[in-house]
């Protein structure tokens, strides 16, 4: 179990070190990919990137394309890796649900002042539409690229129609992923969102804002840890609860020690109850 | 005798080629068209033979290539769109009827080497390479490589983009401006023009003909034919005449053989590359063959990928399977 409580540090453990590097290896060479994508576009000269300093090198398509290939590695390998791996643990947190284009609406009209947001999970709504929707383009860019990458080894004369697919498939979700990623950074932007960004850093975000933001995943984690009701009270059970999940688990005697630690932990913790929610600047 | 015997040889592969188009024409025209070129081939230019038509105002085979692509190039927009930022406009509309170099309008031309007061005429044009850069790098895909091993530009797809000449050793594709798709996008931006070169007469090939500039040759310098049974005439040419070959290696490999007595590095020695005439370098290497090892690992990397996520998920479930026992202990 990597999703943690650290009431006396005021955090949650948020992501596990595998999802930060899967993250960040996929970002890193996402980010080197549109590049040299870019740069296997003649653009370098005619807009004279190549006079920038640092940028001589991005003319030349032979040292694009290595680059290209060098963070393709990455990008494949992690990328079905992150599918695999999280398919075979049963892990769908990230998967859409059902209602969340209509909680998404509701998500985002909070932001500009109109309305409440609904308790959350540790994914919001939209997060979980925005991952199915990048999971697609980078499989549409990683199989067309790998039809690319044949045909540039082994099969120049590859049939025109099948090369004309990947490479349009390819291009279009360049621009995709590109758009994308800037809709990622205009999330990051909004205010609300702030304290999440420390969690794709350190891999732990403040537990006054998951309490008062992801009130659901919270739940969850004090369920899995057996941690009593009375210290999670703040979350507002949503209106339309089973009143079997309110009712929370009596602990195990072997694992009585473990819980007073941890109501300690969070007891200590408690006094952010009474204050709202901080956004770090 | 060896000259004819050889012609013959190649006729005769050729008439095979075009008996076959013919025969499966009969049962579906284009399908049996496609599958006659669908046999890889070669194209042999022997220096030994070709005279560079002196007699003639221009060379038969530049004169034929013209001829057979006079219509290719659309007409001309009046007013190019300048680009942006770079302003270069490239329009050889008005100089249709250069023939000393490659241009959109000229896709072969002749150097004339003079070596050790003998002049050797060497015809130029695009190599059609075993693994043309030109044509996989093209962001577009509009350069391509067909199965006869002949590299086409469709013109109606290219930007102009030039980048099949950057990366081309003998940068063959030139370019004319104010014409192709990317006036239909943002000329001012993106693109600027079509690039044009050799593509072997894949249409008249299709259609069980010989390339212009191979039909129009008088001397039969120009021969086309089998890729194998070409390059084993390349071979016993060059031996006989105590000669050499460029095509075979350079660049990774290429469909056109030429055989001379006189070696490559003096007729290179007499080429200066400019635009639009390119040099003859010996063994030049073809550059994305470095980067064909990297390559590889990209295609394996999803393997990898399935693997590790394998491996990993086993140990996780080997330390949960240990939580749990260990909580029942408790």
């Amino acid at each position: 179990m990597t999703e943690e409580i650290l009431a006396h540090k005021n955090l949650v453990v948020r992501h596990s070190m595998l999802e930060l590097i899967e993250h960040w290896a996929i970002a890193i060479s996402g980010l080197i990919l549109i590049l040299t994508g870019i740069f296997e576009l003649p653009v370098a000269k005619r807009y004279y990137i190549i006079t920038l300093p640092g940028l001589g090198w991005s003319a030349d398509f032979i040292t694009s394309l290595y680059l290209h290939y060098a963070a393709a590695f990455v990008f494949s390998a992690v990328g079905i890796f992150h599918l695999a791996y999280h398919g075979l643990r049963g892990e769908k947190g990230l998967l859409p649900q059902k209602g969340d284009a209509a909680a998404s609406i509701t998500v985002i009209k909070s932001f500009i002042g109109l309305g409440k947001e609904p308790p959350m999970h540790k994914y919001l709504p939209e997060q979980r539409l925005a991952y199915a929707g990048m999971a697609f383009i980078i499989l549409m860019l990683i199989l067309s690229g790998l039809v690319k990458t044949y045909k540039n080894i082994y099969a120049p004369d590859m049939s025109h129609t099948v090369l004309l697919w990947a490479t349009w498939i390819h291009n279009i979700g360049f621009v995709l992923f590109f758009l994308a990623f800037l809709a990622h950074m205009a999330a990051i932007a909004l205010r609300p969102n702030w304290p999440m960004v420390r969690g794709i850093f350190t891999g732990k975000v403040r537990l006054d804002y998951a309490r008062h933001r992801h009130s659901l995943w919270l739940k969850e984690i004090e369920q899995e840890q057996n941690i009593p009701a009375a210290v999670s009270d703040e979350t507002t059970p949503p209106a339309k609860m089973d009143p079997t999940e309110a009712t929370q688990p009596t602990p195990q005697p072997g694992t009585q020690h473990a819980v007073e630690e941890k109501m300690e932990d969070i007891r200590s913790g408690a006094e952010d109850e009474g204050k709202p929610p901080q956004t770090e600047a | 005798m060896s000259k004819k015997i050889n012609f013959n040889l190649t006729r005769r592969s050729f008439l095979k080629l075009s008996g076959g188009a013919a025969a499966l024409a009969g049962l579906s025209l284009p399908k049996g068209a496609d599958a006659a070129t669908d046999r890889q081939l070669a194209t042999l230019i022997d220096l030994s033979l070709c005279d560079g038509c002196k007699d003639l105002q221009a060379p038969a085979c530049v004169t034929a290539c013209k001829t057979i692509n006079k219509d290719k190039i659309p007409e001309v927009v009046d007013n190019i769109p300048e680009p942006w930022p770079r302003k270069t406009i490239e329009d050889w509309s008005k100089k249709k009827g250069v023939f000393n170099r490659l241009t959109p309008y000229n896709f072969i031309y002749i150097h004339k080497a003079q070596i050790e007061g003998k002049t050797i005429f060497v015809p130029r044009r695009c190599m059609h390479c075993d693994n043309p850069a030109c044509a996989t790098i093209c962001p577009f895909s509009a350069n391509h490589k067909e199965k006869n091993g002949a590299v086409v530009i469709e013109q109606n797809q290219c930007f102009g983009g030039a980048k099949c000449k950057d990366v081309c050793p003998w940068e063959i594709p030139q370019r004319q401006s104010g014409v192709g798709i990317y006036l239909h996008v943002l000329p001012g931006f993106m693109g600027n023009g079509v690039m044009y070169k050799c593509d072997l007469c894949d249409e008249r090939l299709k259609q069980g003909k010989m390339p212009g500039c191979i039909e129009a040759c008088p001397r039969k310098a120009m021969l086309i034919g089998p890729r194998r049974d070409i390059e084993k005439m390349a071979d016993e040419r060059a031996r006989a005449m105590n000669g050499f070959i460029y095509g075979k290696t350079e660049n990774g490999g290429t469909s056109t053989f030429y055989v001379s007595p006189v070696s490559f590095e003096q007729i290179n020695k007499t080429m200066q590359k400019k635009p639009g005439q390119p040099d003859m370098k010996p063994d030049v290497k073809r550059r994305m063959a470095a980067t064909d090892p990297l390559g590889k690992s990209v295609l394996a990397a999803p393997a990898l990928g399935v693997i590790a996520a394998g491996v990993l998920n086993w140990f996780a479930g080997r330390k949960d399977q240990v939580k749990k026992e260990e909580k029942g202990n408790d």
